[in-house]
């Protein structure tokens, strides 16, 4: 022990030169790039044009970027809703019940993580686009379309952010054991008033941040919405489709200013999350 | 009869957990259910409680069969080891949540005249309750706030609010340091006299055991080994498994017997007295502890006396001293082992 304190408290060369590089690399890859979008969405569009926050503001307004926010903002939503109620359900389900296939589930969970969005994609135009999907052909008979509307997208984030909740909630739930959950059973509470009273206040922490952390993700999901979406301005199109259907277009302050906002989602979702590790720690 | 087991069983895989457990204990009584860790009386205790359910068997309480029944029915207030209280609910809420819950369920909405009769009735039990573990000062502090000690009784109070016809405690005062573990059991057994609750509560500690329980069961490996009254265990166990259990046993010649209560002469007088020579003697306070080696016996025998009788007999090591039982000693033949010859 005394030897590693040691190490630890001896500022030397190496300390110095590693700082160095850790700065450099965050700087090089993180920061740079995204100065360099935050300065291109606040710079004149051309030479003598007004610059600042009066034209950002003005980019925002259009009719199809209000509309690619609203979109991104329906999808994302849903999908939080979902996999927070299957989040906290699953993870109930994993942690609470021994049930044979517990151990697949539990990978399974895991799959969306480490698999391609856009193969998330691709399997869902398989499985449910109309016609020639799995069930795709019961669902056309029936009226409703998932792939190419809003359904489709929604499912898409929803696959896409789904094991975020749980693996918040997972190991809460294992660290607060069953003791309390049983001795509220003994005084008479049923399984809902148990889930209700004990449980659910004993896990919401986990429950905020993973719902902030799907929130961010939902809102930042490109490749597997890119596949099921029609893509188009005001059909489909989400914010980050904007943004790529915009700078491929050559309306590139547009792309910027809509990608800006992104960021400032992302880093207030990083503001709420560290907040409420303070919160939960205290 | 307050609890009735009958032919209880439970098997963890290969591991028998219990073995045809019939016990049945009494009203208003405090039981304790005694062995070593692993024996099965936790497991026992749990059945009782419906958080586990038997293999075979059926338990009754209060006359009525509860075998079947889920916890929230059977009206029994446990108590864990390591409190289980709520912790994120104030010390006067966690023992309003069970009346809380059989008051309305949550159900009847805040305004009706029946939910504040309800909350002041509540209200009222709780100051009681939060009086008799004399927690009153703490009602409003969250139970992260509170010493161990202070949130087992607090775990206690939270089980009596519901007016339990049993109380179970599994290892209540396992948790906890030395200290706060006697103050605590002495404050049971206070708390017991008062409230007469039927109370019966696991533990491993015979002393815990002897000192506050009317009754004792003893449970090892899955079986119960002896019921009786603390007197009845430490004079007449049934086995050496008992006898060793409840105080420390040392064997001379066939008999397994308590160091205490062997006898120790300096001069052969007694008949049938067992020679040896003192190997080791450790004073402990106002104990002598010897360790004499027998002629013809592997083990040594271990034999307690007081400081002053050692002092009276002029005993030191390599003394020889002839050993027999005292007259009205507790002990228990055991079977041969190699080399014993009286």
């Amino acid at each position: 022990m005394a030897d590693t304190r040691q190490i630890r408290s001896r500022k030397g060369p190496v300390t110095y030169l590693l700082r160095t590089f850790v700065i450099a690399y965050l700087a090089v890859l993180v920061v740079w790039p995204l100065y360099e979008v935050t300065a291109r969405t606040f710079a004149p569009l051309e030479r003598g044009a007004a610059s600042g926050i009066g034209p950002f503001l003005e980019r925002l307004q259009d009719p199809s970027v209000t509309y690619a926010f609203g979109l991104t903002a329906t999808c994302a939503f849903w999908a939080v809703v979902i996999n927070t109620v299957f989040g906290v359900g699953i993870s109930l389900l994993l942690v609470r019940y021994q049930f044979p296939g517990r151990r697949i589930l539990s990978v399974l969970v895991d799959l969306p993580m480490s698999v391609s969005p856009v193969v998330v994609g691709l399997a869902l135009v398989l499985a449910y686009s109309s016609g020639k999907g799995w069930f795709g052909g019961a669902l056309e008979a029936a009226g409703v379309f998932i792939i190419g509307s809003t359904p489709g997208m929604i499912m898409a984030t929803a696959f896409v952010s789904l094991p975020l909740v749980i693996r918040e909630v997972v190991p809460v739930l294992e660290e607060i054991g069953t003791d309390a959950e049983l001795a509220a059973s003994s005084l008479g509470a049923d399984g809902w008033q148990i889930f209700r009273r004990i449980t659910l206040p004993s896990i919401k922490w986990a429950v905020v941040y993973g719902v902030v952390l799907s929130l961010a993700r939902s809102l930042g999901e490109f490749g597997a919405v890119k596949i099921v979406s029609p893509g188009a301005a005001f059909r489909g199109e989400t914010a980050t489709l904007l943004i790529q259907n915009r700078y491929s277009n050559y309306e590139e302050p547009t792309a910027y200013a809509a990608a800006f906002v992104l960021v400032l989602a992302s880093v207030l979702a990083l503001v709420v999350v560290s907040l409420i590790r303070k919160e939960d720690r205290s | 009869m307050s609890i009735e087991v009958r032919g209880v069983g439970k098997r963890y895989g290969d591991f028998v957990a219990l073995d045809d457990i019939n016990v049945s204990l009494p009203t208003g009584q405090l039981t304790a259910l005694l062995g070593p860790s692993g024996g099965g009386k936790s497991t026992l205790l749990r059945i009782i409680a419906g958080l586990e359910t038997a293999d075979t068997g059926s338990v009754e309480i209060e006359g009525a069969d509860a075998t079947k029944l889920p916890p929230q029915k059977r009206n029994v207030g446990f108590v864990f080891q390591h409190y289980a209280v709520f912790k994120h609910m104030s010390v006067a809420k966690n023992v309003a949540f069970g009346l809380e819950i059989r008051a309305h369920g949550g159900l009847r909405p805040p305004w009706t005249p029946q939910k504040r009769r309800d909350k002041e009735r509540i209200a009222q039990k709780v100051a009681e309750l939060l009086e008799l573990v004399h927690l009153s000062q703490f009602a409003h502090r969250l139970p992260s706030q509170l010493s161990g000690g202070q949130r087992q009784r607090l775990a206690l109070a939270r089980a009596l609010a519901v007016e339990p016809s049993v109380l179970l405690l599994d290892e209540p005062f396992g948790a906890l340091d030395a200290k706060v573990r006697k103050e605590l059991r002495d404050w049971l057994r206070r708390l017991h006299d008062e409230v007469h609750v039927t109370t019966v509560f696991v533990t491993h500690d015979q002393e815990e055991a002897l000192e506050v329980a009317d009754e004792i069961v003893v449970i090892n490996e899955g079986r119960i080994e002896q019921i009786g009254t603390p007197d009845q265990l430490y004079d007449e166990p049934a086995n050496d498994f008992v006898m060793g259990f409840l105080g420390e046993v040392t064997r001379l010649g066939p008999l397994a017997l308590r160091p205490h209560d062997i006898e120790v002469a300096v001069a052969p007088g007694v008949v049938g007295s067992t020679p040896g020579v003192v190997r080791r003697a450790l004073r402990v306070g106002f104990e002598m502890r010897l360790t004499v080696d027998v002629e013809g016996q592997a083990e040594p025998v271990l034999v307690v006396l007081s400081r002053t009788h050692a002092r009276a007999l002029d005993l030191e090591l390599g003394s020889r001293v002839w050993l027999s039982p005292t007259t009205g000693a507790t002990a228990v033949a055991v079977p041969a082992l190699g080399g014993v010859s009286v």
